[in-house]
């Protein structure tokens, strides 16, 4: 691997900290992403046939201020973390296209299970009202009491799957 | 005083501006910390690696000692920060099916978006997947509802649950991280490649572990929930009061599209 070494976590986690406290003090509330993604799957959803997405008891909660379900906080985050996350890349010049993968899977298979991860991901963060970002981290930083739960449930299903996928990575 | 948005220091639009910033910080730091890259984060799972976990544990407790240092500064007023509601059942297996789609696709939501921007096919694929699973979720709702709603115990935080204030949580919390950060760092230099990991000197590390817990036990003396609640006593000044009821944004102001979190607050 010819890309710069990644940062010390240590460093990381107290700039993170620190954004998440900002955002505590001048908004009120923590970060998130997860809803972006809903948000984005209602207005396909109203693109194709808008009469279900403003019928789906969930959905149509996302349409209730009358404009776009895309102006929100958290698209609006989600959309400055791409940048971000592009500047970053840019400047370690660690942009690079390719499917990312332990050594013993094939490209087309490691698609799939960024698939299927990407779903239950994408299930398991609605049901739980959020995501490492919005749910954990957020929810943690207050002490709230579900958020601390929901972390380590996150940890204990990773751990208790990772047998399961050790091809995939190792 | 903060949260500011609370006290009608900018508008809505202004506040969507932030958003872009708060997140460009974001994304930026989770980059820097190799987070755009599955087998990195993964690695946590495999005993190799544990960046995530250090990260996240950093972050909170920073934070939560941020927040704790400015209530007892009257820097912040905690009781207008949003506190997320706890739905103990959901967020049982919310967590456990997002760990499983973590070590499965490799990502958790925020990171997949930093992967897709560095170049990975499987990030932005995870992020289709995302969105196909929340609208799966959204087409299941009728039948999922009544499980999404149970096990509300609506705001609840670690003090409350163990009738303790919260700066003695933030100093157990900070013991808690320092054990976590010393027993990971064993672990990965059994199982890790020490070639991957960053070194960093041992000084510097227990250093701030001493920082941090000091902090923390200087919360758990002083007691902010008993300086917040004194605080809040005082301001009842028939005065001050009018002046912040004033400055206060009307509810309307936050559209309910912006906030859906804060929909489910009720329980």
């Amino acid at each position: 691997m010819n890309h710069e070494r990644y940062s010390n976590p240590y460093v990381i986690g107290v700039l993170l900290g620190l954004i998440l406290l900002f955002t505590f003090y001048t908004m009120g509330r923590g970060v998130g992403s997860s809803a972006s993604f809903a948000r984005m799957g209602a207005t396909g959803v109203d693109l194709v046939a808008p009469e279900h997405a403003k019928s789906n008891k969930y959905l149509s909660e996302y349409f209730e201020g009358g404009g776009s379900p895309l102006m929100a906080w958290l698209v609006f985050l989600t959309l400055g973390a791409g940048l971000g996350g592009l500047f970053s890349g840019f400047i370690s010049n660690r942009i690079q296209g390719q499917t990312a993968r332990g050594p013993s899977i094939g490209v087309s298979f490691r698609l799939w299970l960024a698939l299927g991860g990407g779903i239950l991901s994408g299930f398991a963060a609605r049901l739980a009202r959020g995501c490492t970002s919005g749910q954990a981290l957020t929810g943690a930083s207050e002490l709230a009491f579900g958020s601390w739960v929901f972390m380590f449930c996150i940890f204990a299903g990773g751990y208790a799957a990772a047998y399961f996928f050790r091809k995939e990575w190792l | 005083m903060g949260p500011l948005f609370k006290f009608g220091w900018f508008d809505y639009a202004y506040s969507l501006q932030l958003a872009a910033l708060i997140g460009f910080c974001f994304g930026f730091v989770l980059e820097r910390a190799g987070f755009g890259n599955p087998r990195k984060l993964v690695a946590v799972f495999y005993l190799r690696d544990f960046a995530v976990l250090k990260v996240m544990f950093t972050a909170i407790v920073v934070c939560i000692l941020g927040l704790l240092y400015f209530s007892v500064f009257g820097w912040i007023d905690l009781s207008r920060v949003y506190l997320l509601p706890t739905f103990i059942w959901p967020q049982i297996v919310g967590g456990l099916i997002l760990g499983i789609g973590f070590v499965m696709g490799g990502y958790c939501p925020t990171t997949s978006v930093v992967a897709t921007v560095t170049g990975k096919l499987d990030g932005l694929i995870f992020i289709l997947g995302m969105i196909a699973g929340s609208l799966i979720f959204a087409e299941l709702f009728p039948v999922l509802q009544g499980f999404y709603e149970s096990g509300c115990m609506g705001s609840l935080r670690l003090s409350d649950v163990f009738k303790i204030n919260s700066g003695l949580v933030a100093f157990l919390v900070t013991l808690m991280a320092a054990g976590a950060y010393w027993f990971v760092e064993k672990v990965e230099r059994k199982f890790g490649d020490p070639e991957t990991l960053p070194a960093g000197s041992r000084k510097a590390k227990i250093t701030a572990a001493i920082v941090m817990v000091a902090l923390g036990l200087v919360l758990a003396i002083v007691n902010p929930d008993k300086i917040a609640a004194t605080r809040a006593a005082t301001q009842v000044a028939p005065k001050e009061k009018a002046e912040e009821v004033k400055q206060a944004p009307p509810k309307a102001k936050e559209p309910s599209t912006g906030f859906k979190i804060v929909d489910d607050e009720g329980c």
